[in-house]
């Protein structure tokens, strides 16, 4: 019987925690805002240098950046939503002009993101680009422990938000609040507040993925625009409009990229390597002529 | 260097940039302007036209010119134009016809590159339609950097030069040429956008549902509206290749999808003056900062083109707050009124 080889199968595991973490905080988004967020790619950016930057100020452990990033991108998200897209609701933007401006704010962010980027090498002579912090990362079972961080992460932060969204007042207020805006309003939900709290959660999400980036690949200013395709894929895969979904498609996107390219490439040579780009966008054509509203909506599908 | 010559110099190029980036706009106005499709993914047209033009220009430029070579017109590039472009710097006619094929070569691939978009587009709502778009973007420079029979990998490749005739006013020549096609285009536009096929295209775009109770075909539309937008920013990247003069597979996001967006919403979607307007705006300013990075280097601790980013990603963002409009409103066409015997009685 010819199995996968076992560093595969690490391999996709490790990459699928880090889009499910992603495409839960796009989905999440989509969920209370109604908008594609673009910027997500620059968030988890901001992460991925928050780790870094106090690896290279503190000399602090590389996981010690998880929460900080949890925080500071949570609060990059507030101010996001207040500073841009709370004004545009207002005025009833059409969703395209949303969607301008998640792109405009990452183009924004990126060139903070470079800024700090070209500080940090001129200020502390260390490089800013192409960083890779796994060198420091633990070892448990021979395995690198970033591989089990980051599955425990995202369990985690699965979990916790489960009990926010279905035991908690302020959950219940959140799922009202994307169910039916209107109807939350009128029973008297500050359904702007509960937006600027799904911003925060789904900004700290991107960071928490971005700031265990350094200890998986390598990090440059572009790692958020790269993987970005890969979210958005993992994200509709699992369905926009079911949370949960988001973990799915991550797992199923990284099955197909990693393990599907190693395959592939043992088949048919190693150039199959160089179009894995292409598989998130395959994946994402098939999903959306196939089920059009993601896995998670077949079953939803069928029940209404 | 004195200064009217850098003024000069700065100018020409100027020029040059904002003719390439007019087309784009005006193919991207047709698409989100007028018919309403949110096309986040213009860079996979534009790369496509120029890409496919630099494939494809020093093959033929060998067939067309019946150069006798053993040499690879991708991986010996410069070996085989330097056979080449004597030639073109010989003949003009021939040049210029060359020019035109290219040109040609560029919009059909563009317009391709569109009827692949379009099947998504014609069937998902808008938000998913500028995820899936925007992703499909980025899938020619992998192409490209992977597959070097197209522009020879990562180091890409250099085309002939078309405008070698000019000699020592090339430089000038190729900015006055680029000018002359998007001026044509532009009128060729708004020409498009009065047609019943543009006042349709609006039609779809203010109220689907009217439009196809009045018998449209909404799927041909839109396709065709993609297509046509597609088929000018194949068009514009055929321009930049051959203006350039080498491409490599590593046309951005930001300068071809971003900008131009940026540009039709500060010039006003829908209108082809807006657009106009919009993109002369965005392209000076771009070109301003790009050209005085250089006067900052050492005063600030890092390079001055993030200073674009910033910029640019915050004047978008206060025009959707402030003035989503844009600058110049779109105006309708009005209809002339028809009197006589044209008018059918009711009952």
């Amino acid at each position: 019987m010819y199995l996968v080889p076992f560093s595969t199968i690490i391999g996709w595991l490790t990459y699928s925690a880090f889009l499910s973490l992603m495409a839960l905080g796009i989905t999440l988004l989509y969920r209370t805002t109604k908008v594609a967020n673009f910027a997500h790619a620059s968030f988890v950016t901001i992460g991925a240098y928050v780790t870094y930057t106090l690896t290279v100020i503190f000399a602090a452990n590389p996981y010690a950046g998880v929460p900080v990033a949890f925080v500071v991108v949570g609060i990059v998200g507030l101010a996001v939503f207040y500073s841009v897209l709370e004004p545009l609701r207002r005025r009833n933007s059409p969703t395209v002009m949303l969607m301008i401006a998640t792109l405009s704010l990452d183009v924004l962010l990126l060139g903070i993101i470079n800024i700090h980027a070209d500080y940090l090498t001129n200020t502390y002579s260390v490089p800013s680009r192409n960083i890779l912090l796994s060198g420091s990362d633990f070892t448990f079972l021979a395995q690198p422990g970033i591989l089990f961080i980051a599955l425990g992460t995202l369990a985690v932060c699965t979990v916790a938000i489960y009990v926010l969204l279905n035991f908690t007042t302020l959950g219940i207020a959140l799922r009202a609040s994307m169910e039916n805006p209107q109807l939350a309003e009128a029973i008297g939900i500050n359904v702007s507040m509960m937006l600027a709290i799904s911003w925060f959660i789904g900004g700290g999400l991107a960071g928490i993925a971005g700031a265990l980036i350094p200890l998986w690949t390598e990090v440059n200013p572009s790692i958020g625009t790269i993987l970005l395709a890969s979210m958005f894929c993992a994200s509709i895969v699992g369905g926009l409009e079911q949370i949960y979904g988001a973990i799915l498609g991550g797992l199923l996107l990284g099955l197909v990229d990693v393990v599907g390219t190693a395959e592939l490439a043992s088949f048919l040579g190693p150039w199959v390597a160089f179009y894995e780009p292409v598989i998130p966008l395959v994946v994402l054509s098939a999903t959306l002529i196939l089920a059009p509203k993601g896995l998670a909506g077949i079953g939803l599908r069928r029940r209404r | 260097m004195d200064i009217s010559t850098q003024i000069i110099l700065f100018s020409v190029d100027l020029f040059a940039l904002f003719a390439v980036y007019l087309v784009i706009d005006i193919g991207l106005n047709i698409q989100q302007g007028v018919t309403g499709i949110p096309n986040f993914g213009i860079l996979f047209a534009v790369a496509g036209g120029a890409y496919i033009t630099a494939g494809l220009s020093t093959r033929l430029a060998i067939i067309i010119l019946g150069i006798q070579t053993n040499l690879n017109p991708i991986s010996d590039n410069v070996s085989v134009l330097q056979l080449v472009n004597p030639i073109l710097h010989a003949q003009p006619i021939l040049a210029v016809s060359l020019f035109v094929l290219f040109l040609v070569i560029g919009g059909a691939a563009g317009a391709i590159m569109g009827l692949i978009a379009s099947a998504p587009a014609v069937r998902l709502r808008e938000d998913y339609l500028a995820i899936t778009l925007l992703a499909f973007g980025e899938i020619l420079n992998v192409i490209g950097a992977g597959y070097t029979p197209l522009v020879g990998g990562p180091p890409g490749v250099d085309l002939p030069d078309v405008l070698a005739w000019a000699g020592q006013y090339r430089f000038y020549a190729g900015s006055l040429v680029l000018l002359i096609v998007a001026i044509a285009i532009y009128v060729l536009a708004g020409h498009i956008i009065k047609t019943p096929f543009g006042r349709t295209l609006r039609a779809i775009r203010d109220n689907e549902i009217v439009a196809r109770a009045l018998g449209k075909n909404i799927t041909r539309y839109r396709t065709s509206s993609i297509m046509i937008g597609s088929l000018f920013c194949g068009i514009a990247g055929s321009l930049w290749a051959l203006y350039s003069g080498a491409i490599t597979p590593t046309l951005a996001r930001f300068d071809w999808t971003f900008l131009p967006w940026l540009m039709i919403l500060i010039g006003g979607m829908g209108s082809n003056r807006g657009t106009l307007v919009g993109t002369a705006i965005v392209v000076t300013l771009n070109k301003l900062i790009t050209y005085f990075k250089y006067a900052f280097v050492g005063i600030v601790p890092f390079n001055i083109i993030w200073l674009n980013y910033l910029l640019l990603g915050v004047m978008t963002i206060l025009i959707l707050i402030y003035r989503p409009e844009g600058i110049v409103r779109e105006t309708l066409p009005t209809t002339k009124r028809t009197t006589g015997n044209n008018v059918s009685k009711p009952g």
